[in-house]
């Protein structure tokens, strides 16, 4: 299942917390950089026009953490009942 | 007038910065400083990347030094940096720190005549002057204008801590970059800008006075203390034996700590620093606590207060805190 899929999972409701989520964990991550420029300068782009809590930035987001963090991504998944 | 500005050490890859300084700027910060330290990310392209994704806050280095780059090209980064973002570009400029010049065997001569002509380069640079600049340590010839015009004020910030560098401010300076967090401190560096300005027929409301402080925020009052010790190390390090000796800090220690730096004895530079001198040269604590040290600040004559380094525990998080919990407390007076 990609990513794009599981976000569409994700409720309405819990989308913003989800995007706090993943944000402390992206920069909170010890192998930032693992994450590609153009894959950040994305998540820079919906974070400017504060799109981060869309499908796509949330997309986005998905992909940078597992990137830099990629144990984190099924635990945050898991906490919000995306398995 | 009370601003607001932010301090980031490009030690992270470039999207964490960019990213804090969205943030910041969407909180209502007014300016953005970033270090230029040559074992950090460049100044420069830090600034392009910010100024690429922010649409209004100032930004700007803060501080540079003309001892590793020539105040020409000083002057040729930040006019280029307002092609990025035209009427947003400061520029701030000191002596340096001694530390870090050292590591690369480069002596900080005659600080205040550096200073000020590299001041008085950057802005006949930007403003295309005609003919020679004949001064002691730069000169530059007529042929050195640049090829394209700057179109918007570059405000130019002196970083200063000792009496003659802040009196220096106070008469060249668009703005003072204080670097003092203790109401003692930041009372007396007034006096000594103010004495400057005065020199130079100036008025007081010539020049935006920051304390460019070392700020750590959190919920948690001891987190935030603890996420100082590191920045602690390097201002004892750093500090002149008169600051050292009026907050009660030892000569001996802070020379070690300063050794114990250079040769990159991390654990033992930090295991240091004590209480006093957090207390001495940080504002921190939980929002209460940094609310009311802040107004404190605003008292003695500061027009800007600058969060700088670590900034808190969770940088992004201590950035939320002092955006949602502080900054609207000074805007609603």
């Amino acid at each position: 299942m990609t990513f794009e899929n599981l976000v569409e999972r994700i409720s309405n409701e819990r989308r913003q917390e989800l995007s706090e989520r993943l944000l402390d964990a992206l920069l909170e991550a010890e192998d930032a950089e693992n994450v590609p420029s153009s894959l950040a300068k994305t998540f820079l782009n919906d974070a400017h026009h504060d799109r981060l809590a869309s499908e796509a930035g949330l997309t986005n987001l998905l992909k940078a953490v597992e990137a830099a963090d990629p144990n984190k991504v099924a635990v945050i998944l898991g906490e919000f009942g995306i398995e | 007038m009370k601003g607001f500005g932010i301090e980031f050490v490009p030690m992270e890859p470039y999207w964490r910065t960019t990213y804090y300084s969205i943030q910041a700027e969407k909180l209502g910060y007014d300016n953005i400083w970033v270090t230029d330290h040559f074992n950090n990310r460049n100044v420069y392209v830090s600034l392009s990347i910010i100024a690429n994704y922010t649409d209004r806050i100032k930004l700007g280095p803060g501080v540079t030094n003309p001892y590793l780059v020539h105040p020409a090209m000083t002057a040729q980064s930040v006019a280029s940096l307002n092609e990025i973002a035209p009427g947003r570009v400061i520029c701030g400029i000191g002596a340096g720190d001694r530390t870090t010049l050292n590591m690369v065997g480069v002596e900080m001569k005659s600080p205040l005549r550096t200073v000020r002509e590299a001041v008085d380069v950057i802005r006949r640079q930007i403003a295309r002057e005609k003919g020679e600049y004949e001064g002691r340590v730069f000169k530059t010839s007529s042929g050195a204008r640049f090829n394209f015009k700057v179109r918007d004020r570059i405000h130019v910030y002196v970083g200063a801590q000792g009496p003659r560098m802040l009196q220096l401010a106070g008469s060249i300076g668009d703005g003072a970059l204080i670097n003092a967090s203790h109401p003692d401190d930041l009372a007396e560096a007034v006096k000594y800008v103010r004495l400057g300005v005065e020199k130079a027929g100036r008025k007081m409301d010539d020049i935006d006075i920051a304390a460019y402080t070392s700020f750590s925020i959190s919920v948690d009052e001891k987190k935030a203390r603890k996420a100082t010790v590191p920045v602690v190390a390097y201002i004892v390090a750093g500090s002149p034996p008169q600051i050292l000796e009026k907050h009660d800090v030892s000569l001996e220690k802070a020379g070690q700590i300063r050794d114990d730096l250079a040769n990159r004895r991390w654990g033992e530079a930090f295991g240091a620093v004590d209480s006093n001198m957090i207390d001495s040269f940080t504002v921190c604590g939980n929002p209460d606590q940094c609310m009311d040290k802040i107004e404190e600040l605003f008292h003695t004559g500061i027009t800007q207060f600058v969060t700088g380094s670590p900034l808190g525990p969770k940088i992004r998080s201590s950035i939320d805190i002092f955006g949602r919990e502080i900054l609207p407390q000074f805007r609603e007076r």
